[in-house]
């Protein structure tokens, strides 16, 4: 993939309405609406977002509210506040996070269970 | 000493107790424990689970209330609701239900 270099809503912008595109992206800042990004989204430890969120990939590292889409991964890292509902085949949840919501990795359960 | 659960015994029914307990075979019915729950790869449990912290490497189908931490590991596979105010979720488990930290 090209090496674009990731773009940066830094912490003094807020943003309200819908953002999508390509490529990487960091919010440090706030953005309330929605959001749907081809690639890997990070929200940082400043960064608040109040979105439906649509992505390959996300971590987040600040707070989120809204529900989460993802086709590959979401992760929760350790200072993190969630809440809504996740979509994603991969979820990982770190010990210190906080998440309040449904999750849904689309579980192929095994023989034996059911 | 851990009390364990082995691999070829099917329980249908209750556990309860103030003791750690280890599952590697399979228990139906409900667990309700003053400690912590050891779910191994080769357990498979269908119950609803009350304790303090459980750890799951295998099969939980049931809800999960515990009073300190769940651990699903990477080769935990569970369905179901989890309410505790410590819940970890390792890159490679399965994981469809509710999530409440609220503490």
């Amino acid at each position: 993939m090209a090496a674009e270099p990731p773009g940066v809503i830094g912490k003094g912008i807020s943003i309200r309405g819908n953002l999508s595109g390509g490529g990487d992206l960091i919010i440090e800042g706030s953005v309330e609406g929605q959001i749907a990004l081809k690639n890997h989204l990070t929200i940082e430890e400043t960064g608040v977002v109040q979105a439906d969120i649509e992505a390959e990939r996300l971590t987040i590292k600040g707070e989120a509210s809204g529900n989460i889409v993802a086709s590959e991964r979401v992760a929760i890292l350790t200072n993190a506040k969630v809440m809504g509902d996740i979509k994603a085949p991969v979820v990982v949840i770190e010990d210190g996070a906080g998440f309040k919501g449904n999750i849904d990795m689309d579980v192929k359960l095994p023989d034996g269970i059911l | 000493m851990a009390n364990v659960i082995g691999r070829s015994i099917v329980i249908d029914g209750e556990i309860s107790g103030d003791e750690d307990l280890v599952i590697q075979g399979t228990v139906k019915g409900k667990i309700s424990l003053k400690e912590s729950l050891y779910v191994e790869n080769s357990g498979v449990v269908e119950a609803d689970i009350d304790t303090q912290n459980v750890e799951i490497s295998g099969s939980v189908t049931g809800n999960i209330l515990a009073s300190e931490k769940v651990e699903l590991k990477s080769d935990g596979r569970m369905v179901g609701d989890i309410k505790a105010p410590r819940i970890l979720i390792a890159d490679g488990a399965v994981f469809k239900g509710n999530v409440d930290m609220d503490r």
